[in-house]
């Protein structure tokens, strides 16, 4: 047990450890478009009459949006060393059911109805920012009370009925309009990836995010305002999870208790396959934007092949865990290690 | 214990060799450590020492043709991992390898079996009463039930030396061989002079009962007080074998750092340093004659210090533990809380209650704190964020991230300041101690500061990149008149570079040294001197 090798800082002076195949064929940021792009073509092959059409693609781009969205909302706490938020599954139904609830049952106004909804998303964040952040807890047990709380109150205001169906007008705007035979949904949903993926990776605001996540002592010895930054995470997170729940209400019309607490997990699934692409070893919102669509790809084409549509819980896993595992087993030293013992 | 002729040595390596590609990291060593022998074995970074521990260890395999001797039976190479430990060596490295939320007795049973099974439970209370044997068996007095990430420093590493040596005791007698050897890669590292001397009573205590040791460090006077023979390491190969009481510090460091690199004095140092950064930091916005002035600094330890540093002079504030000096640059960058007194810069005067890291930064003050690995660097990140992290903002212009200037502003910082290997993309914790610190250094340097406070900023750092940094705070000082405080508890270093020398004692100054009375000695007086008039 004494001859332990240093671990975590290695200070060795010798050459940094070797480099995956992958990594050192530059491949390895590229490795999720690659089998993605191969799996399009064994689709393609298998059944081209069903999944090479216009209708597959608008059914993949347009039925994950609402995903997408929350992947948005997730990967802002994550990035900033909050590991995890689990309540933003939760505010996402939160804010489906507050609106539904009042537009159908108390017949207030779409619109007003929506803004009611993401408010409510809004007050979930500003309560993880009062319990992680000016308490200093951990993000991980204070959201999942979060969540626990929400959830109860989405049973109590629906009464653990689904809720519908909410005005057309809705649905209109987010799910039956399209263009380019996408649903608009798609659109707005790339339109708040835009707005990430700028500010986080072309901003100096995104950079010192990258070092609050990695290095909080360094940020704050750096100049950074880490509390306040670590603050807005959770509340722009929120508002994304409450638009994710206005998509939700608008896609399907009636509005299931269970609603986020389906989405929360696929959303985490999403955001770490991401982290494998890109940036390897970073969390990145072009990263999760790939592994969200290559998920539900993937699944579509299971769908088409005529499995059942819970296979897609199994591709997620598998996918989930082979990401991080692949780039390691290729750098040799899992089976070096083996030999050597 | 059998009688051991004395030519016998615990442990030998002979002929090792290692390349890594095409560079070559150990060329023909030798090494002998006798019984009951301490060794100490010192070199740079990039020298092979570490690579020859790890050799040791059985983390590197040797070229064909090294052998290594265990109490003079032969031990085929290499080692696999783990195997160490079953001829009779342990090691304690730098990072101690403590898990830090268990409590001192957990630390000590962890790895051992103990209870036998489901039906045969540990017994904790007889586990804790032969944990206070061995405890006192080495004179060490820990309280068992703590957590061992809330000892002191120097505890943890009296603990985890603790539980080398017990393993070596326990082969000792499952084997019958007299022969074992304790390996100690740095552990002295973040521990003041006085915490050293406590840990080698503990080292002394291991040899007395029937260890050997091979001591590594950076830390020559460490170094030369523990050790009966001392091995220089240089470009891979041993050049030197010295007994340290007929050896001089100076001498050591030549050998260590070779004869050419060696003979350049620290001004020359200071002014090679002053072409590689004149053009990065010169041609400062504003003339900065005017002096820093702290005032009334209290708060934690610190009780009432107040000084004056002149544009482009170095200021040294010197204390044991516990005297508050550790404090000083932390308080005055606004980094803990519950300050008070005032800083003035140039001609405005600051309530350093109201400081802030961000507001530190405003104001061009820069802070290089002793815990580069938490506080100072962000390991994850690549080399180049590290080192432009605080001058973002400058290139982020119309809406675009010039992420390309960045990089080659990075670049640029590499080059002058001889960061190796020249690899921006690599992650900042896969460069060694001493390119670290450089690093750390040059990242604060291009925020172009008007008052750099440094910490213990050569801890851990090895002599060649020691004197760089020597030369680098020194030519930055003298281009851009920025004034330094630097904190350590090494006095030798302190009395080298600084113009001035603050002695505190129980958070207040006692006096201060400049000119001729400028010397490790004096300092170290004056530190003791305060310490036996107050008690």
């Amino acid at each position: 047990m004494s001859a332990r090798a240093p671990t975590a800082v290695d200070r060795s002076e010798e050459a940094p450890p070797r480099a995956s195949v992958l990594r050192r064929l530059g491949l390895q940021r590229y490795a999720i478009l690659i089998v993605f792009a191969a799996m399009v073509l064994a689709f393609g092959l298998a059944v081209p009459s069903t999944f090479l059409t216009i209708g597959n693609l608008s059914n993949i781009l347009g039925s994950q949006a609402v995903l997408f969205i929350l992947v948005m909302a997730v990967i802002l706490p994550t990035i900033m060393g909050d590991f995890v938020d689990l309540s933003l599954g939760s505010s996402l139904g939160l804010s489906a059911m507050t609106l539904a609830v009042l537009n159908v049952q108390h017949h207030v106004p779409i619109l007003l109805a929506c803004l009611a909804g993401i408010g409510a998303a809004l007050v979930v964040g500003l309560l993880n920012v009062f319990f992680v952040v000016s308490f200093d807890n951990n993000p991980f047990i204070v959201t999942l009370g979060m969540m626990t709380i929400v959830q109860g109150i989405i049973y109590v205001i629906s009464g653990d009925n689904s809720v519908g169906i909410v005005s057309t007008g809705l649905s209109d705007w987010i799910f039956n309009n399209e263009f380019l035979s996408i649903p608009l949904e798609f659109y707005f949903g790339l339109a708040i990836f835009l707005v990430v993926w700028y500010v986080l990776s072309f901003t100096p605001v995104g950079q010192k995010a990258l070092v609050t996540g990695q290095s909080r002592e360094v940020a704050r010895l750096s100049g950074v305002r880490v509390n306040r930054q670590r603050s807005w995470a959770f509340i722009i997170a929120s508002v994304l999870a409450g638009l994710a729940g206005v998509a939700y209400a608008g896609t399907n019309g009636t509005v299931d208790p269970t609603a986020g607490s389906d989405l929360i997990l696929p959303a985490y699934a999403a955001v770490f396959l991401g982290a494998t692409a890109i940036r390897p070893g970073r969390i990145n919102p072009l990263g999760a934007l790939i592994a969200v669509y290559f998920l539900a790809t993937g699944t579509a084409g299971l769908e088409l092949l005529g499995t059942q549509s819970y296979i897609q819980q199994i591709f997620y896993g598998v996918a989930l865990v082979a990401a991080i595992t692949v780039p390691k087993a290729t750098r040799g030293r899992v089976f070096a290690r083996r030999r050597a013992s | 214990m059998e009688s051991v002729p004395e030519e016998v040595p615990a442990v030998e390596l002979r002929g090792i060799s290692k390349d890594f590609g095409s560079n070559r990291a150990l060329d023909d060593v030798d090494l002998r450590i006798g019984h009951g022998e301490v060794v100490g074995l010192v070199g740079q970074n990039g020298s092979g020492k570490s690579t020859l521990v790890k050799v040791l260890s059985g983390v590197h395999e040797p070229s064909p043709g090294g052998r290594l001797f265990v109490g003079g039976d032969e031990v085929p190479l290499p080692l696999a991992p783990g195997k160490a430990g079953e001829v009779g060596l342990s090691f304690v490295y730098q990072n101690l390898a403590l898990a830090p939320g268990l409590t001192v007795l957990e630390n000590l049973t962890f790895g051992q079996r103990i209870g036998r099974g489901f039906l045969n439970p540990i017994n904790w209370r007889g586990e804790h009463r032969s944990a206070a044997v061995v405890l006192d068996r080495y004179q060490v007095s820990l309280d068992l039930d703590a957590y061992s990430g809330d000892l002191p420093p120097v505890d943890q590493a009296r603990l985890a030396i603790v539980r080398a040596a017990e393993d070596l005791r326990r082969f000792r007698s499952a084997s019958g061989s007299s022969h074992s050897v304790l390996v100690l890669d740095e552990p002295t590292v973040f521990l003041p002079e006085e915490e050293v001397e406590r840990l080698f009573d503990l080292v002394r205590t291991v040899v007395a009962e029937g260890a050997s040791v091979l001591f590594i460090s950076h830390d020559l006077a460490a170094v030369r007080s523990i050790t009966d023979r001392v091995v220089v390491i240089r470009d891979g190969r041993t050049v030197a074998e010295v007994v340290p009481g007929e050896t001089e510090e100076s001498e050591l460091v030549d050998l260590i750092v070779g004869a050419s690199a060696a003979s350049a004095s620290l001004s020359e140092e200071a002014a090679e340093a002053e072409d590689s950064l004149s053009g990065l930091i010169s041609g400062t916005p504003e003339p900065r004659e005017s002096a820093v002035v702290v005032g009334h600094l209290s708060g934690g330890r610190l009780r009432d210090l107040s000084c004056e540093i002149g544009a482009g002079e170095i200021l040294g504030v010197a204390g044991l533990i516990g005297s508050g000096a550790e404090e000083v640059p932390y308080r005055l960058f606004g980094a803990l809380p519950e300050t008070e007194g005032s800083l003035r810069l140039g001609s405005r005067t600051l309530d350093a209650g109201k400081l802030s890291p961000q507001r530190g930064v405003r104001e061009q003050i820069a802070l290089v704190p002793a815990d580069r690995a938490v506080q100072g660097l962000s390991g994850e990140l690549s080399l180049w964020e590290n080192i432009v992290m605080l001058v973002e903002d400058e290139h982020y212009r119309g809406g675009v991230f010039r992420r390309s200037e960045l990089v080659e502003l990075a670049r640029d910082a590499i080059d002058r300041f001889g960061i190796r290997p020249a690899l921006p993309d690599a992650p900042a914790q896969t460069f060694s101690g001493g390119n670290q610190q450089k690093a750390l250094i040059a990242k604060w340097l291009l925020a172009r500061p008007r008052f750099l406070l440094l910490h213990e900023p050569t801890q851990g750092v090895d002599v060649g990149a020691r004197r760089d940094i020597y030369g680098f705070v020194k030519a930055a000082a003298a281009l851009s008149q920025m004034a330094v405080l630097w904190v350590t508890t090494d006095f030798t270093e302190l009395a080298e570079v600084c113009d001035r020398v603050i002695v505190l004692s129980e958070g207040r100054p006692v006096t201060t040294l400049a000119g001729q009375e400028l010397t490790d000695d004096a300092i170290s007086a004056a530190t003791l001197r305060q310490i036996r008039e107050a008690s």
